[in-house]
This record gives structure tokens, sequence and C-alpha cells, in this order.
């Protein structure tokens, strides 16, 4: 029974439930604890050591239906019970000892064990039913129990065709089975890849299939990129400073309890959460890598609660309310299109845009202040105005600045790059998801 | 604990004890507490506010007799506060008191060394298990029979502290410097709830059973009200619930829970209503919606609302 059990776990897998190997043994002693009969039971069991979220649980829930409709085609009612009295059988095929015997465990147990064999998870496309229809006939011995009618019916007597008749019954029963089955495979194993199973879930942010992967990816990256933020003080941290006596602290304690050091303080670093600035270019000249950035931008938003977002062309407005207010996709179009913002969209001026910057919104600037510029520093041969970004680099507790050209390009024609880049703490390439990993991983390795 | 252990013998016991104590569960919820209970592993419980998944808790506690510990999680929660505490008050009062014992010991000495070598001796005296201030989660561990520990909204505290209980939850041990290793005398069963104000971290979601509880279907909630509000009339209580159901339809803020149909409930008994009508559930509406917006937005549906509850109730 336990070979079912993994056949449905890499089922599970396939549609993209993560199971780890401590949770295929907890299913394991769950179905050993429900067994197969009851169906119910079998599926919350398995629901509860599987499934870890509600989306994993919807998914669940398809691959369930489907997988173990394959047992119910056998498994449930499989009319033997009005058997001819079978003095003597003369076939030899298994399948006319089994039908003739009654034994509908034995032909489940054969039915499931030919499918297994003729791989029939592997059914990718309508064209190959025939195919595999063939097969399991052909593992299950079909012929011979056409070879055992066709005698049954040859020898006479009414014992025999009643016999026959029965057998022609119950072949004509299987073959409809095999095809059912068969059907629901091609229906489970073929949906999960046309993705229309992940379909379902996704259907409240329609982005193209990439681009849904590809935020998923992003949330991921950024959510390791905040919590490494956040990690810089963080219980290890903490630890690592116990070992530092805080003298004046436990001095100024003991008056209490009359000189005696008796409440050791000990040296500790405030927690501090991350505050973030983003400030990302919306102009023509970034256009084909803007989505990417928004996305970034977005999926900061929802990682961090403090968090101000800005972003501008032609000058700069703030953008964070529209995160709260729409979804997604939403969210991205007017961004994009600066719709319902008192957004310029002209040509991009970096010098005006980081004075607009910080002339009205340097007060969100303090210490603990990370500022994440995402733009390509192309500026129309204005005034860079680099005392701007001087002026926020030295309120704020670093500068990042995100570009999605290669450094070879940085200053070249009308990049402003290099006249930036003594301020920022750090200067990165970052137009695909492999350079945001980097960065994630520098700042990993900074620690 | 053969008790327990009977208590837990078929999945139909484990719904029926709870509904002794007050709890409807439904076959899945009963499912994942007797799968929980045989595997020895945490439950975390997901679902919108309002459903009963700190009441399943608590039935389970009253359903096996046994204690119930609680630790509500917040931002900034720490071990401190979530595992143990060094009672630095008796401590002080202590070294007050045996200061005579303490001049005692050391007289004869006469060196600072010496002091101090003889006061060695004694040195884990004040961090003995007597000055030891158990919170939750050491308490669940040292509860004899056992108890019912929840973790309540586990996603409103920090990432370090659900890192912190991952470690309790899977050796159910914890180890204090000064005293060595605390085993669980008998493993605490262990309820997590989460409103998902945070994602969870994937490491703790594997290590625990995962139910959702969503709302009720309308012969479920009926139960749960006829169970919690006695001398509701059958007819008034299919009409609320139907009701309710129609108003979870809505595009509003705050979906009612179950517990604000209870206490609409009991209103409407206090009230001595027999019937819905649209007077009534006007002047009730507050009870199980809170947000004037809400409201405002039912109100303007109230007479095919009430119509259709009335209808479908008979």
């Amino acid at each position: 029974m336990d070979r079912i059990l993994e056949n449905f776990i890499t089922t599970l897998r396939r549609s993209g439930v993560r199971v780890s190997v401590a949770e295929t043994m907890d299913a394991l002693r769950a179905a050993e604890l429900s067994g197969y009969g009851d169906r119910g039971a079998l599926k919350d069991f398995l629901a509860a050591s599987l499934a870890k979220s509600l989306l994993e649980k919807k998914m669940f829930e398809v691959c369930f239906r489907h997988f173990f409709a394959i047992d119910d085609v056998v498994g449930e009612d499989f009319p033997i019970e009005n058997t001819p009295t079978p003095p003597a059988v003369q076939g030899t095929a298994f399948l006319t000892q089994a039908f003739l015997a009654g034994d509908g465990g034995g032909l489940t147990l054969a039915f499931n064990e030919a499918a297994g064999r003729v791989d029939i998870g592997s059914i990718q496309s309508p064209t190959q039913k025939g195919l595999y229809m063939q097969r399991i006939f052909q593992e299950l011995g079909l012929e011979s129990l056409d070879r055992d009618i066709q005698r049954l019916t040859e020898e006479g007597g009414q014992e025999a065709l009643a016999q026959a008749r029965f057998l022609e019954v119950m072949r004509d029963n299987l073959i409809a089975r095999v095809r059912n089955l068969i059907e629901r495979q091609l229906e489970l194993y073929a949906r999960r890849r046309s993705e229309e199973l992940s379909e379902g879930y996704m259907r409240s942010a329609r982005l193209s299939a990439l681009e849904e992967r590809d935020l998923a990816r992003i949330h991921r990256l950024v959510q390791k990129m905040v919590k490494q933020l956040k990690d810089r003080y963080s219980r290890r941290q903490k630890a690592a400073r116990r070992g530092h006596l805080d003298f004046k602290k436990t001095l100024r304690q003991s008056v209490t309890y009359g000189g005696l050091p008796f409440d050791i303080r000990w040296k500790s670093k405030k927690m501090e959460r991350p505050e973030i600035v983003a400030i990302c270019d919306v102009s023509r000249s970034v256009s084909n890598v803007v989505r990417f950035f928004l996305l970034i931008l977005y999926s900061l938003n929802e990682a961090i609660s403090r968090i101000r977002s800005f972003t501008f062309c032609s000058n700069l407005v703030e953008v964070s309310h529209l995160f709260e207010k729409y979804p997604l996709i939403e969210a991205l179009a007017r961004l994009k299109s600066g719709a319902g913002l008192p957004i310029l969209m002209n040509r991009t001026d970096y010098g005006i845009s980081l004075c607009d910057f910080r002339d009205q919104y340097s007060d969100c600037l303090t210490k603990r202040t990370t500022v994440i510029i995402l733009g390509d520093a192309r500026n129309n041969y204005w005034n860079p105005r680099t005392e701007a970004l001087r002026f926020i680099a030295e309120r704020c507790k670093r500068l990042i600045w995100l570009n999605p050209e290669t450094p070879s390009l940085w200053g070249s024609g009308d990049s402003e790059m290099e006249a930036y880049l003594p301020y920022c703490t750090m200067a990165r390439e970052c137009n695909t998801l492999g350079h945001l990993e980097k960065v994630v991983e520098y700042l990993l390795r900074k620690n | 604990m053969s008790i327990v252990t009977e208590k837990f013998s078929t999945v139909e016991s484990v719904r029926l004890g709870l509904k002794d104590v007050g709890y409807i569960a439904t076959k899945q919820i009963a499912h994942t507490v007797y799968l929980a209970f045989h595997l020895g592993k945490p439950i975390l419980v997901e679902g919108p506010a309002g459903v009963g998944k700190t009441e399943l808790s608590k039935a389970a506690a009253s359903f096996m007799g046994v204690p119930l510990i609680r630790l509500q999680c917040y931002e900034g929660l720490d071990e401190s506060k979530a595992l143990y505490e060094w009672k630095y008050g008796k401590q002080l009062l202590y070294t007050q008191l045996l200061k005579d014992k303490l001049n005692r010991i050391i007289e004869g000495e006469t060196s600072l060394a010496e002091s101090i070598d003889r006061l060695h001796q004694y040195d884990d005296i004040f961090f003995s298990p007597q000055f030891l201030e158990p919170r939750p989660l050491l308490k669940a561990l040292q509860e004899k029979d056992g108890a019912v520990l929840l973790v309540d909204e586990v996603d409103k505290s920090d990432d370090e502290f659900e890192a912190f209980l991952l470690e309790i939850l899977s050796d159910f041990q914890v180890s204090i410097p000064e005293i060595g290793t605390i085993e669980a005398t008998s493993r605490p069963f262990v309820f997590l709830t989460s409103n998902s104000t945070r994602e969870l971290g994937e490491a703790l979601r594997r290590r625990c059973l995962h139910l959702y509880i969503s709302f009720p279907d309308q012969k479920l909630e009926r139960e749960i009200v006829r169970t919690r509000v006695p001398g509701i009339s059958e007819r008034l209580t299919g009409q609320l619930v139907s009701f309710i159901h129609q108003v979870r339809k809505l595009d509003i803020k705050k979906l009612p829970s179950v517990s604000e149909t209870i206490d609409w409930a009991k209103t409407l008994v206090l009230l001595h209503a027999e019937n819905l009508d649209r007077d009534l559930v006007r002047e009730t509406l507050n009870t199980f919606l809170k947000a004037q917006e809400d409201i405002r937005i039912t109100e303007e549906k109230l007479h095919t609302l009430t119509e259709h509850a009335l209808r479908e109730a008979t």
C-alpha cells in the first residue's frame, strides 16, 4: 500500500506542493492509522500532514480527487456478486478466475499493478490513450480472457454459456473502467502540465504565467533581503554581545541594592526595524525593466511595514499609498502610466527629482534608513545635482543604487552614474532576477 | 494518560468528546485532532478570525481533562516572557536574609580569594529551581499529566521567536544554562493559531499538522448556535443562520464570524424574538457588523436579505 502513497506524494510534488521527507513519514503513519478504506478520513489525515497552507490545501484537494479516483474505478463496486455457480472453472486466465471467484480485492490489486507497470502517470496527450489502453489490457491478460470466453461459447451447454455471458459483461465493464481510468489520468497529468491547475488560484492576479513565477521569486528574494536587513539586530547578534558587561548600567543599578552589583547588566544592541525608502525611475529609458523594478517595489511594500516609496520621471511623487489601495496589477499599471499621480512623464530629470526628494521628503531620512534607488541615471544632460544625492547619503544609513545597465556603460553618454557613484554605499547592476539574487548575497556576505 | 488515550481511540469518540464540552467539530477537525494526538505533533490552525481557532484548543483541553496553558504572541515577545525568568526579587531577599549566615561562612578566611573560594562551594544555590519563574512554555513542559499548550496568534511574533519555538516543538526540551536540560515529563498537546498577518516560516509549517478552519456551513452553524445558545427556537436559528450566510456573501470589510452569530443569537433570545423581521434586524445589526460602512451596505439590502432568510428557513 505504501507504493500508492508514494505515487500520490509524487503527484503532489509535481503539482507544486512542497513535501518534505519528514512529512512523508507523517503521511505514512497517518495512512496506517486511517487505512485506505475510509476515504474521508484518509483525505483529512493526508491533508493535515501534507498540505500546509490554504493554497496547498486547494492543490491537494484537486490531486486527491483525481488520484484516488483511479482506485474508485475498481475499488468501489466491482459487481461480481451474482457469480454463476462455478463448478468447473476451466479458464486458466487470471481474469477468468478472478471474475468467477468474485475476487474483487485481487482484481483491484492487479489493476493497480498493471496501471503502475505501464507507467500510466506519464501519459501526456489524448493521442496516447489507445496505446495505454492496449498496454493495460496486455498486462491484465485480456487476450486469454477472450480466449476463455471463446472456448466456453464453443463448448456449449447451459452452464458454460452462462459463464461466457457473465464473463463478457465483466469484460465490457473492465474495458469501460480502464478507459475511464485513462481519461482521468490524462486530465490529471495533462492539466498539471498545462498550468491549468494553478490558474484557478492565480486568477486574482492576471499576470502572465512567466511573470507570476518571477513575482514569486522576487517575493522570496526581497523577503530574504528584508530579513537580512532585520537580522543585523537579531537574536544571534544580541547573544554575541552578551559577554560585554555594561559597567555603567550595572553600577547605576547597584545603588538600589546598597552598592552591591547584584543586578548585572549586559551591553545590548538596540533592536531596530529596518526603514526603507525606495525611489524608482519610471521613465522611458528604463521602460523595459520598469515592470521588474515595480515588482520589486511592490514586494518591498508587502514585506516591510515601514517603507516609503517614490517614483519619478521629470519630477518625484510619493506612491506608498498606491500599494495599499490597489491590487498588484492595477498598482503596476497606475505606477507605470502615472495615472492619477501628479507626476510629469516628460524627459527624465534625476537632478530635479533628487531635489524634490530633498526638499519635500528628507524628513523621512533617519540614521536607520536604507535608501534604495532603482534607475539608470540617464539624465538627458541636465544638471545631475549631485549635492542633493550627497545630502540624502549623509542623512541615511546606507544608499543602495540598483542600475539596469552594466557597469561598463555607467558614465557613457548622458549617464551620470559616475557622478553619483561616490555617494552610494553600494551600486550594482540589476536587471534580472539573477542580479537581484547577487545583490542579496552581497548584502549577506557583508554581515 | 491511559484515560486520555482511550478518549482518542476513534475519530468518532474525539468528535463526540469535543461536542460534550460544547465544541461542534467538523469531521475534518476531528480527524486532525485525532491524528495529531496519535502522531504527537502540534497543530497549526489557520482560518478567518472568529471561526473558533482558539476555542478548539480550549475544548481540547477540557476534553482531555488537562490544563490549558496559553501563550499569547505579540511583537517583541522573547524567551524571558515565554520560557522562564529568574525571580530576582526572591534572590535579593534571600541574600539579605542570609547575610549573617554568609558572613559566618566566610568568617575566618583571611584573604579575599579564600572567601570567594569558600562561597564558590555554594554558588549555585541562588540559581536553583526554587528561584525559577516558569513562563508558559516551561510550564507546559513541567505539567506532569500533560497539558494543552496554545500558542495564540503565532504570526504576531517575530521571526526570531518563531525559530526559537521550532527548537521546543521538535524536542520538547529546553536547556537552562544554570540548571541543565529540562525535558517534558509528558508531551503537551500543542496548538498554534495564526491569522496570516505575516507569512509563517516554511520550517514551522513543515513541523506541524495543518488545519484550515473556514466558516461552517449552515447545518453546522445551526448546530453550533443551538449548543451555545440554549433556549433558542429552531425556526429563529434557521432564519438567523441563513441571514448571516447571506451577509458573508456581501462585499463587506469584516465578515461576521461564528462568535458574532452566537452573540446575535443571544441578543435575539434576550429580546424574546420569535421571528426575524426587518426592524429587529436593523436594530441589532451592530452585534455582528462592526464597521459603519458594512452596516450601511447591509442595510441597503435588508429587505431582500430578510425575505430570503425567512423563505429559506421554512
